[in-house]
């Protein structure tokens, strides 16, 4: 869907921020640039829709060079999110969120139509805040206009820079959770920036680890953080790689890898979980010493059995250490 | 701290008013008015010609500056701002009565050259709010704009516009209310309008004269301004205007 074919860009002659890149992004797949500041993200996604030159090289979006593209037209068809949301206090909610569409011409029922959908999915009352303004919104909120603005015409492609990088920890895990339900549902292509690696874990299909202008690992979360390329990319992701990779893991993987402990009868200190939580949260309880075992049960309520200590020891060693 | 500072400002203002009054019971009790009402027809042609000294030069100036403003923020004029600023503000450091002066030893006396003169002197403000209003909207709007596809075009009218007509509006107003105040000088020049009793006034010791024509471009200056705030309230985007009052709040 996005091809970078050993893309350059230097500014004034002279400084390399991009550097010979070579990277596709499938369809539907969920691509993060990680990596610290300066290191050429920003730049890279910002040559997509054109908003930088290309010096050197070639970047094809569904088979087409966007060199050859009339600019006005592709950034039309690209879905466009920066951190400080971009809205604009003289229009609407509405008005704002139907940027796009209106540029196109889209008739007056189509952008109704639209607008609420996409509120629905968002999870603002459409009727709400169509006549209100940017300003009367919180943080999260105007964020998440951004991202409707941003899907307004339903572009399969979309560039997010540092989306949620503006948002106070709390706000930023709750936005992030909703726009990943989100895209499960729309299944966009989508370019995203970001500096935080736990951001980029939890996000990403695949992450891009930039360093002045190059890539330094191209994988998915599991083989970035299990497997590290080099010492930039282990010394990136941290020396607590490992936890943080169990936020990759339910309880319900290491049950299909390894099952469970029957329950025993005589431990009392137990706690119950479902068996979507995340292992890490589930590492957590049991390094708190907030029980024991962990009591495993389904959606429907029924027990599976018990989480022990040893048995996520045992299924660390099977996954990260590749066993 | 809020309630003190309210009082004192309530003190104040009641004092001007108050004052105000004052002056106009005297005015009216020592009938400063009366030539205005006895000499109907001169005055209505001295205030005919003020306004259309004041609307002609600060017409003109408006649609000289508004589209200089526009053109010099754009990306291709940029490096030229400093000196269309400059030389503008070279206009406004020059004093009033100079520029007539200045006017009129090129171009004589009379009307046209007081609108000249009145003309170079209200540029300034307009062009100097216009760009202030046009570089205050943030570059990540505009860069927001650019990624999703408006053209330059749309992106002046829809987004930059709208945003800084804020500043715009008060730069308009600036010019045109300093310019009432202005204008009276154009007698000095031969230009007509309600300077012609105020100069004749202090020439001759003449209270009355001088009071029937010092008042009513008062009054008219405190009109214009009230029209203008009133005219910013219905030109500013409800946004703007709600985004304004949040932050002042």
């Amino acid at each position: 869907m996005i091809d970078f074919k050993n893309v350059t860009k230097i500014y004034g002659g002279e400084v390399k921020a991009v550097d010979d890149i070579t990277m596709s992004v499938n369809e539907g797949e969920f691509v993060i640039l990680l990596g610290p500041s300066g290191c050429g993200k920003t730049t890279l996604l910002r040559m997509v829709n054109q908003l930088e030159t290309i010096t050197d090289g070639e970047i094809n979006v569904n088979g087409q060079n966007v060199k050859e593209m009339d600019k006005i037209k592709m950034r039309r068809n690209i879905g466009y999110v920066i951190q400080s949301n971009g809205l604009f206090p003289n229009m609407t909610i509405e008005k704002n969120t139907m940027i796009v569409p209106d540029l196109l011409g889209w008739d007056r029922k189509k952008k109704r139509d639209r607008f609420n959908y996409l509120m629905d999915l968002i999870g603002l009352n459409p009727d709400e805040y169509r006549k209100r303004y940017p300003h009367e919104l919180s943080g999260g909120q105007q964020q998440r206009i951004g991202v409707a603005r941003a899907m307004a015409s339903d572009p399969p492609v979309m560039l997010m820079d540092e989306p949620f990088g503006a948002l106070d920890p709390i706000i930023r895990e709750k936005v992030q959770d909703e726009f990943l339900t989100i895209q499960k549902e729309v299944k966009k292509t989508i370019l995203f920036v970001s500096h935080d690696i736990d951001e980029a874990v939890k996000m990403g299909d695949k992450i891009s680890l930039l360093r002045q202008g190059q890539i330094m690992q191209y994988a998915s979360p599991t083989e970035m953080l299990h497997r590290p390329k080099n010492d930039f990319v282990s010394e990136f992701i941290g020396k607590d790689r490992v936890l943080r990779s169990m936020s990759l893991y339910t309880v319900n993987d290491l049950v299909e890898a390894l099952g469970l402990k029957s329950k025993e009868e005589d431990i009392q200190d137990t706690k119950e979980i479902t068996i979507d939580t995340s292992l890490r949260v589930a590492l957590s309880m049991l390094l708190n010493k907030e029980a024991d075992e962990l009591l495993i049960t389904d959606d429907q309520g029924e027990a599976h059995g018990s989480l022990t200590f040893d048995l996520i020891e045992t299924f660390i060693n099977r996954e990260v250490r590749g066993a | 701290m809020m309630n003190s500072k309210k009082i004192i400002a309530y003190i104040v203002r009641i004092t001007l008013w108050a004052l105000v009054i004052a002056f106009f019971w005297w005015a009216i009790s020592e009938n400063m008015f009366d030539k205005i009402f006895n000499e109907p027809e001169t005055f209505k042609g001295l205030l005919t010609a003020h306004i259309q000294l004041t609307v002609i030069s600060a017409g003109l100036a408006i649609l000289t500056s508004l589209p200089l403003g526009i053109l010099i923020t754009r990306p291709w004029f940029r490096k030229s701002e400093w000196l269309i600023v400059n030389i503008a503000n070279l206009g406004q450091t020059i004093p009033s009565l100079a520029v007539l002066a200045l006017a009129m030893s090129f171009l004589g006396i009379g009307m046209p050259t007081a609108i000249v003169a009145l003309y170079v002197y209200s540029l300034l403000p307009v062009l100097q709010n216009t760009i202030a209003g046009l570089d205050s909207v943030q570059p990540e709007m505009k860069d927001a704009a650019k990624g999703m596809g408006m053209t330059p075009l749309q992106i002046l009218f829809r987004v930059e516009l709208p945003n800084a007509s804020s500043s715009i509006l008060a730069g308009i107003r600036t010019a045109v209310v300093l310019n009432i105040g202005t204008a009276a000088l154009a007698y000095l020049i031969g230009g007509g309008g309600l300077g012609v009793w105020i100069f004749t006034g202090i020439q001759l010791y003449d209270n009355q004269t001088l009071i029937s024509g010092a008042i009513p471009v008062t009054l008219l200056a405190v009109l214009v301004d009230f029209i203008f705030r009133g005219l910013q309230y219905v030109l500013v985007p409800k946004g703007n205007r709600l985004a304004t009052k949040a932050v002042t709040d």
